[in-house]
């Protein structure tokens, strides 16, 4: 997202293009050699490249919300994992637990409606618009109504949820991180992690203990199998379904944030945040839009991840793993980058679910992929894939 | 006025008789494995509403979350030290238990786990026992099970690498099941992975005829969804008495339909002991008017039979002090518990007569049904023959 506008004499560097091509080509080799020693079929090889695709698809959504936050505050939002953590527990409820009593309509109607005004005012530009202020009443009634009377398909149950943890992503920095502007960034830091825990142990108390069915009603989740050169490819629908969402959401993503005018401002703080704030830009408000935009898509990630694995583990550990790889990913990508963490996130879900189906015996390490990939990218490529240079920040 | 002063001090020498006896409690009571810890606490609390007074003086717990982590339990054990309990009951699992045993042998603190099997918790030292068969055993007979019953030939099995009842238990299956003349591949996963994709795919390749899962709810609630979906959709898969955790088929629904566990034997499979199935039995009952909220399985029975076996020590040893209670230990002989008759003379901890069920899942496919735990008839191993 934070592109420089300074243009710099373009200088062709072949080297990551060598690399890169001699990464391919050594991949394929093991593929070829792989398949002709005749204990693997290319079904086998073709259905870890869809595991890796649907993995990578996910954490390349819970990554952009990382990347999105430190573009613009330079800020490693650690709680991000447990916003993660929260849209999938909010969508859990809305789906399994509605028609909802009147009291309990109203109050998740509030926070949604809230959700749903500041989605508008992405679009309007500001919340006094009238647009904006008829969608929030109606909003409200319409969504108290249907969440009193009917119980929710999974689709509307990740929209809301999706807005619910929108304003607890706003909530979040207008709590714990606003208060700290201007204060050191190891403060914040710091501050991060403790939001990190609280939001854990919050879960614990507010929605359970136990490992939490994930199952709504819808033919997404069923097992496909298609033929492939004489084998079979095991997967599930699910396979289609992520990408799918995951494209559409940068895509609208990317829209926002290169044709809006609170895009533009988004793209003026990044850059620079006094200078912005004496054009005549709400600071406050921007990066309010940006922790409500990272914790929408961390929501929408949080409802295909228990879609996908059928079942969450408790929320005190649900964030954690996910949120630390897909932090990886964003820094491995390049971090304030939208492209860099889409990439990285893809990257990482290949090096977990493809790479160990090259080589065998390497399955007990591949959660550690991520961090070892983190630790060779800083040491050669600090920046990230395709990050921007650092140095010009300082 | 004499006789005032008299008469207080004698009532404040029958208050300090009175002193309670402080029994520490370390168990999993929040966290991954809070569905184990539960119903063992729940296990103690109704065994101590039974019997709930030794040589004159009541009996408290002291209870302790070791949120399911090694170092919680480190944490609750040195708590325990300061307190200066006679005797700590607990943990849940081994992961927990082998570090807070090193504790606890060092401080001379006497411990009693329930549930702990993996050989290693006991061999710390002499203070540490526990009511349990072990994995030596239980990894033999799911061995034994899979290849002469269920006539597995080829066994993938799902290890959890960073716990030390999932590490171990899988190792003694593995001795075990290649000792019979079966083969083995063993595939690792971490706590807390919820995507098996490339461990399935590591097995594709092997072709089993079944699966061993000698781990924990929350990894496999994740893990069996992915198996049948992966292809393997008819293979027994058979797990140790970790899955005797209602998260599994809760968590993981329809495909837990048919899976089958070893576990801790519920009343009715202590058959093997009549005296013993009856003082279950009726602990049962006292336990559902005790705890009507309670859950009550093969880890409640565990969880009193810890308390119990502690108390009765302190009871032959006429004293609280740890080396003479670790002493009554030591020398207990065919307690009448309600697991079975429990005699640590001569062990290294691990009572004999130990009995371990058979069970199956049974889950509906409509989600509105709820689940059963069946008993398999007539399968039931005893610790020790």
């Amino acid at each position: 997202m934070v592109r420089s506008q300074v243009v710099k004499p373009r200088r062709v560097n072949v080297t990551p293009w060598v690399i890169l091509f001699g990464v391919v080509a050594l991949i394929a080799a093991r593929v070829v050699y792989l398949l002709s020693t005749g204990t693997y079929e290319l079904a086998f090889f073709a259905g870890a490249l869809l595991s890796a695709l649907q993995l990578g698809s996910l954490y390349a959504l819970i990554a952009l919300g990382y990347t999105l936050v430190y573009g613009i505050i330079r800020l490693i939002n650690f709680a991000h994992g447990e916003v993660f953590m929260v849209g999938a527990f909010a969508s859990y409820f809305l789906f399994a637990n509605t028609p909802y009593a009147l009291p309990w309509a109203v109050f998740t109607a509030g926070i949604a409606s809230a959700g749903l005004m500041y989605a508008l005012n992405l679009w309007r530009g500001k919340l006094s618009d009238p647009v904006v202020l008829v969608g929030g009443v109606v909003g409200f009634a319409g969504i108290t109504y249907a969440l009193s009377v009917a119980s929710l398909g999974w689709i509307w149950a990740m929209v809301l949820s999706m807005l619910v943890t929108g304003v607890v992503g706003i909530l979040l920095d207008r709590i714990a991180y606003r208060p700290l502007r201007g204060a050191p960034r190891i403060s914040l830091l710091i501050t991060a992690i403790a939001m990190s825990f609280f939001m854990q142990n919050a879960g614990l108390l507010l929605f359970t203990r136990n490992q939490t069915p994930f199952r709504p009603e819808t033919s997404w989740t069923q097992f496909l199998q298609f033929p492939l050169a004489g084998s079979t490819v095991y997967t599930s629908r699910m396979v289609v379904l992520i990408p799918l969402v995951t494209l559409l959401l940068v895509t609208i993503l990317t829209l926002f944030v290169s044709r809006t005018r609170l895009g533009k401002a988004m793209r003026a703080t990044a850059q620079d945040p006094e200078v912005a704030q004496m054009m005549g830009v709400n600071v406050d408000r921007v990066i309010a839009t940006t922790f409500f935009l990272g914790s929408v898509l961390a929501a929408a990630a949080g409802v295909l991840w228990g879609l996908n694995f059928g079942s969450l583990t408790q929320p005190a550990v649900f964030g954690l793993l996910p949120g630390l790889k897909a932090f990886a990913a964003a820094v491995i990508g390049g971090i304030g980058s939208l492209p860099g963490a889409v990439i990285g996130g893809l990257l990482l879900g290949f090096l977990e679910n493809f790479v160990p189906a090259l080589f065998s015996g390497v399955t007990e390490y591949k959660d550690t992929f991520a961090f070892f990939l983190l630790i060779i990218i800083l040491l050669i490529r600090p920046s990230g894939i395709i990050g921007e240079d650092l140095s010009e920040k300082v | 006025m004499k006789r005032t002063v008299g008469l207080a001090l004698f009532a404040l020498g029958a208050a300090f008789a009175q002193e309670p006896v402080v029994v520490g409690v370390n168990l999993e009571l929040s966290g991954r494995l809070v569905s184990l810890g539960t119903p063992e606490l729940e296990g103690m609390e109704a065994a101590r509403a039974q019997l709930g007074e030794v040589l004159g003086r009541p009996i408290e717990f002291s209870v302790c979350d070791n949120a399911s982590t090694p170092e919680g339990s480190v944490a609750c054990a040195n708590r325990f030290i300061d307190e200066g309990v006679v005797g700590v009951l607990g943990t849940g699992g081994s992961t927990q238990a082998i570090p807070a045993a090193e504790v606890l042998q060092e401080a001379g603190v006497i411990m009693i786990t329930p549930s702990s099997t993996n050989p290693a918790t006991t061999q710390v030292g002499d203070y540490i026992f526990r009511v349990a068969y072990n994995d030596e055993f239980q990894g033999e007979i799911a061995a034994d099970y899979l290849y002469n019953d269920a006539e597995a030939r080829r066994v993938a099995v799902f290890r959890q690498q960073d716990d030390d009842y999932s590490f171990g238990l899988a190792g003694f299956f593995e001795e075990a099941f290649v000792a019979l003349g079966g083969e083995v591949v063993v595939v690792d996963y971490t706590g807390g992975t919820v995507d098996f994709a490339a461990q399935v795919n590591d097995v594709r390749a092997f072709n089993p005829d079944a699966f061993y899962t000698p781990g924990f709810c929350p990894e496999l609630a994740a893990l069996l969804p992915q198996l049948r979906q992966q292809g393997f959709a008819d293979q027994l898969i058979m797990g140790g008495d970790g899955s005797d955790d209602a998260q599994c088929p809760d968590g993981g629904g329809e495909v837990f339909n048919g899976y089958r566990f070893t576990a801790f034997a519920e009343p009715e499979q202590l058959a093997a002991d009549p005296e013993a199935a009856e003082r279950a039995e009726a602990f049962r009952t006292f336990f559902e008017e005790n705890q009507p909220d309670g859950t009550f399985n093969g880890f409640t029975l565990s969880g009193a039979d810890a308390y119990n076996v502690l108390v009765a020590a302190i009871e032959a040893a006429g004293s609280v002090e740890p080396a003479e209670v670790q002493a009554a230990l030591a020398e207990l002989t065919d307690y009448p518990g309600v697991t079975g008759a429990i005699t640590f003379a001569g062990t290294d901890g691990t009572p004999a007569n130990r009995i371990m069920g058979f069970f199956e899942y049974q889950v509906p496919a409509e989600t509105e049904a709820g689940w059963a735990k069946a008993q398999l008839e007539g399968l039931t191993r005893t610790f020790g023959e």
